[in-house]
């Protein structure tokens, strides 16, 4: 079993916090809402954490998601204004140095590549947009997808190959992958078993595996076959094959909006509707094509209202933050007991 | 069916309005704890006004009391409403104006829970997937024009 | 899943509803007032609507009907569009004018009978060839014995348009580049194509006022052939005019009001249909198409009584969308600037589907165009418009990737085959048909003397050429999707 200990609350704006995200050196927490803002959280010298920054100029209206790029000098921000800016830190200042337009409406997500190569962005006019990260604050389209039916809920990129994933309002996850002969990006994959939308996923360390969560109430395990797999597991047209292996329904009641898969002790947080955040980990000895995730720490009323965004910190062994409609930030320290 | 100047629904039936409700003693002390009731949540959300008609959701039958569930102790509240005709095209908006109202009025810790009443309405399923979407209605509440609109259905009016 | 192009699904935000649903252009519907308060309605098991009245007594209520132009008039969605579009230009429509007009003519009332013309572009001859393994020309020469069999009177082919099209884009790109040239005026250039309505659509509904004045006033090459058929040929007899093209969204295309007569409202072209739509009615019928005859195709803007002739399908230098950009580059080099190119070399950018050429002199760059394929490359493209970063002067705009041969109403692969196999195959198909050439087309220079009045007429203008119109965002606040 594993504790969670409230370390610190960070408050600071007004109204829904949608999102925070961890710099990958693990020093700054960056976080988004309903006020418009971008705030940056880092430490000071006894450690404690407090807003560094506060940027307001970039966006009219909530900004949703906020993504740190893997080398850690861009801050990207989706916007339900339908624009995604790029913010760069140069000379200690962060300025806004791209704004990528195009969607429809509201952008719900925004994720780059483990490469940093491409960033991808979803929005509420069921598109997924991978753009190019070209030279000098360029950044190109190079795949419009249409693949969902419904409003794109978030994305995720493989943590080791440009494969990125994609869950939606239809209740489906859709993966997408660069066609290498031309350049075009195709759908690769449909994976549906949710019964309502889904709202969150989460690739494993070495990706293998994918968690979701979703509106009802559950959260998914998915594993990549890729062709030629030794389990038998049909593969169609030499494309890896995702397959839900573990369904762990039962401890939530409430809409799960948030899961994240830790890159350091393979735990995974949800953060839900029902105010709480819960932490499952894999049984031990369970078989690899059909494992079992149990609920190994919770704690009830982690906020006041909703929670919808938990994140470990990629550093820390333990570090969980986690946002509220409450308007709070919070990180927990998770222990084993 | 397509709404332009005409309304969708031309005849609606009307109902009686209830009596106002008589506030008891208790309720004036503080002291006594006092959970929500159904005839509470009701006075809040029947004098919403329908988008379409100079008409609140109590004349309409669009909302009645005893189509409201509440469970004090978990902060769960759920309002099923009736549109007035099955294809009425307001269904989403009059759940959003219900929504809406009860978000600003009750205390932060409620869950609030708006749907169609079963059977009667034709798309009943993506209305209730639609209101019970948070990031949707945050987003639509943000849009200027139909803030507005809202804000016209639920400015309480009184009436003679 | 929306049979339009990709461009024309973003801008519709309407996911649970049809037209009858949440469609927001005021309609006018016939419903029997009855008195007082107290009828309900109710839905029927067929999905039609009841309503019964305080009376007791019970009636359907009739379904409201929305043009498809009254769609494209409105920003509101794309894909209540296509409902519309369904039951306005399909099959069963096809066969409905057909048998009205053979019962018209058993019947004796030739006052009322129509000449039934079916145009036919190349792409989709091309696809129907592919899958049928005929040439180009037996698949058209069959195909207009179909269309004969339905009762067509006559067949045609529609190169004489497309020739016209690249003529009068051609003008147009001097006439444009002259004046940026005088005085300066920023809004000419680029010029953008305007042959593909998906990309036209989406243009009106989402980039109006700063891409707008860059698309070519040139019309396409169906509306124009709607033109030459309506006005021209449609002089002496009563037509109906149907297009076999490479895509849905030339249906969207053939129903604006532009493409109308202003008194009448008798539409340039009545109907599109589209290779997988024929192909599917040649399925449904048990029809194979390689068994059929071959028959001739008409010429009917010749004026003379016999004018049949047997299929001969051309192609132009360039792309297979119409090869504007060749086109006009080749003969603009020249007119500007003196100098002879034939072969022009594209230079693929990020993707084979946006590549540009240049035409350069002592290293200066004096024209640089370019032909952009697919959504990802019209987004960029307009991203660079709306910074002020465009280097073209001219810019070959296609909704889908690799162009019209790859048009989304094209018949899928053969079993077996990849939809990228399939478009190599359309492409060597295309470029093994004989090249036309426009400028030196006897029949299109007695079509500009005869019909349009010379080279440079006003009839020219108002003819082969028509406008844009922005498209309001909708701010009706009732109607507001969210």
């Amino acid at each position: 079993m594993v504790k969670l200990e409230l370390a610190q609350t960070l408050r600071k704006g007004s109204g829904r916090v949608w999102n925070v995200s961890w710099h990958p050196n693990g020093e700054a927490l960056a976080s988004c809402g309903e006020d418009r803002c971008i705030r940056i959280w880092g430490r000071d010298l006894l450690g404690k954490w407090g807003n560094k920054v506060v940027l307001t100029d970039g966006h009219k209206r909530t900004v949703r998601q906020v993504a740190w790029s893997p080398c850690g000098n861009f801050l990207a921000s989706a916007s339900f204004d339908a624009t995604t800016c790029i913010w760069d830190r140069q000379g200690g200042e962060f300025e806004c140095n791209a704004t990528l337009e195009g969607h429809e409406n509201e952008v719900k997500g925004v994720a780059w590549s483990r490469s940093g190569q491409f960033l991808a962005t979803c929005s509420r006019d069921k598109s997924v947009w991978v753009w190019e990260v070209a030279e000098e604050n360029e950044y190109d389209c190079a795949a419009v997808l249409q693949a969902h039916s419904q409003d794109v809920k978030k994305i995720a990129w493989h943590p080791a190959q440009d494969l990125l994933a994609s869950a939606s309002y239809d209740n489906t996850i859709k993966l997408f992958r660069e066609d290498a002969s031309d350049g075009d990006w195709i759908c690769c994959g449909t994976l549906t078993g949710h019964a309502s939308t889904v709202w969150g996923l989460s690739f494993e360390a070495d990706g293998r595996r994918l968690v979701s969560c979703s509106d009802d109430s559950s959260l998914k395990v998915w594993r990549g076959y890729p062709a030629g797999n030794q389990e038998g597991v049909a593969v169609p047209e030499g494309e890896s094959t995702w397959k839900c292996v573990c369904t762990v329904s039962g401890h939530h009641s409430g809409t799960i909006y948030d899961v994240a898969w830790c890159q350091r002790t393979g735990l995974i947080a949800t953060a839900c509707g029902d105010d709480a955040i819960r932490i499952f980990q894999e049984e031990a000895g369970g078989d690899e094509h059909a494992p079992s995730f149990g609920l190994v720490g919770a704690v009830e009323r982690a906020h006041q209202q909703d929670v919808n965004c938990v994140a470990w910190s990629p550093t820390v062994t333990g570090l969980l933050a986690s946002c509220s409609d409450d308007g709070d930030i919070k990180l927990w320290n998770v222990n084993e007991e | 069916m397509p709404f332009g100047d005409e309304l969708e629904n031309q005849n609606p039936t009307l109902y009686v309005k209830t009596a106002d409700r008589s506030v008891t003693e208790e309720e004036y002390d503080d002291s006594i704890v006092d959970p929500f009731d159904q005839r509470e949540i009701f006075d809040l959300i029947r004098n919403i006004n329908d988008p379409e008609h100079p008409l609140t959701l109590e004349e309409l039958h669009v909302v009645q009391q005893d189509l409201i569930t509440i469970q004090n102790e978990k902060n769960y509240i759920h309002v099923s409403f009736t549109p007035t005709i099955p294809h009425c095209s307001m269904a989403t908006l009059i759940g959003l104006s219900i929504r809406v109202k009860l978000l600003r009025c009750l205390p932060s810790r409620f869950k609030v829970k708006v749907e169609v009443t079963p059977g009667t309405h034709n798309s009943e399923s993506q209305v209730n997937k639609q209101l019970a979407d948070k990031e949707r209605v945050a987003a639509a509440l943000e849009n200027s024009h139909l803030i507005k609109i809202i804000n016209q259905c639920i400015e309480s009016r009184k009436r003679g | 899943m929306s049979r339009f192009s990709g461009v024309l699904q973003l801008t519709d935000l309407d996911d649970f509803i049809t037209p009858s649903q949440e469609c927001i252009k005021p309609i006018e519907s016939k419903v029997t007032k009855s008195s007082g308060t107290g009828s309900k309605i109710s839905i029927q098991e067929d999905g039609s609507y009841f309503q019964i009245g305080a009376d007791g007594k019970g009636q359907k209520l009739q379904e409201v009907e929305i043009t498809l132009a009254d769609c494209l008039a409105c920003s509101g969605c794309i894909t209540s569009a296509e409902s519309v579009l369904v039951s306005q230009q399909n099959q069963e429509e096809l066969f409905r004018v057909f048998e009205e007009n053979r019962q018209l003519k058993l019947e004796g009332h030739w006052n009322k009978t129509k000449t039934i013309i079916v145009s036919v572009s190349v792409q989709p001859v091309l696809s129907l060839a592919y899958k049928c393994k005929l040439s180009p020309n037996d698949c058209a020469a069959k195909l207009a014995t179909y269309f004969k069999m339905l009762g067509a009177d006559m067949v045609v082919d529609m190169t004489v348009a497309q020739d016209l099209s690249l003529i009068e884009a051609q003008k147009e790109f001097i006439r444009r580049y002259r004046a940026c040239e005088q005085d300066g005026n920023k809004h000419t250039l680029p010029m953008l194509a305007s042959s593909c309505p998906g990309w036209v659509c989406y243009a009106e509904k989402t980039h109006g006022s700063y891409i707008l004045p860059c698309i070519s006033s040139t019309k396409s090459p169906q509306q124009i052939m709607g033109s030459l058929l309506k006005q021209w040929v449609g002089q002496k007899q009563s037509i109906y005019h149907i297009t076999v093209m490479s895509c849905y969204d030339k249906k969207l295309e053939a129903a604006r009001e532009d493409f109308a007569d202003e008194n009448t409202k008798e539409r340039d072209v009545d109907c599109v249909i589209t290779a997988i739509e024929l192909e599917q009615m040649l399925l449904a019928a048990n029809i194979d198409l390689a068994h059929l005859e071959n028959s001739t195709f008409s010429q009917p803007w010749l004026m003379e009584d016999d004018h049949d002739i047997s299929p001969m399908l051309y192609s132009h230098v360039g792309s297979g969308s119409g090869g504007y950009s060749d086109y006009i580059f080749i003969h603009s080099v020249m007119q500007l600037f003196g100098a002879s190119r034939q072969n022009i070399q594209y230079k693929a950018l990020r993707n084979p589907d946006f590549k540009e050429v240049v035409f350069e002199r002592d290293g200066k760059v004096l024209l640089k165009f370019a032909i952009a394929n697919g959504f990802r490359n019209i987004q960029n493209l307009v991203q660079k418009l709306k910074r002020g970063k465009s280097p073209y002067h001219y810019v070959e705009v296609m909704a889908c990737p690799s162009g019209c041969l790859n048009g989304g109403a094209q018949v899928k692969p053969r079993t077996g085959q990849t939809a990228k196999e399939m478009i190599a195959e359309l492409q060597k198909m295309y470029r093994n048909l004989p090249v036309a050439t426009p400028e030196q087309s006897e029949i299109v220079k007695d079509l500009y003397d005869k019909w349009l009045g010379g080279q440079d007429s006003d009839k020219v203008n108002v003819i082969l050429h028509t406008q844009y119109h922005a498209v309001e965002k909708v701010t009706h606040a009732l109607n507001i999707k969210w």
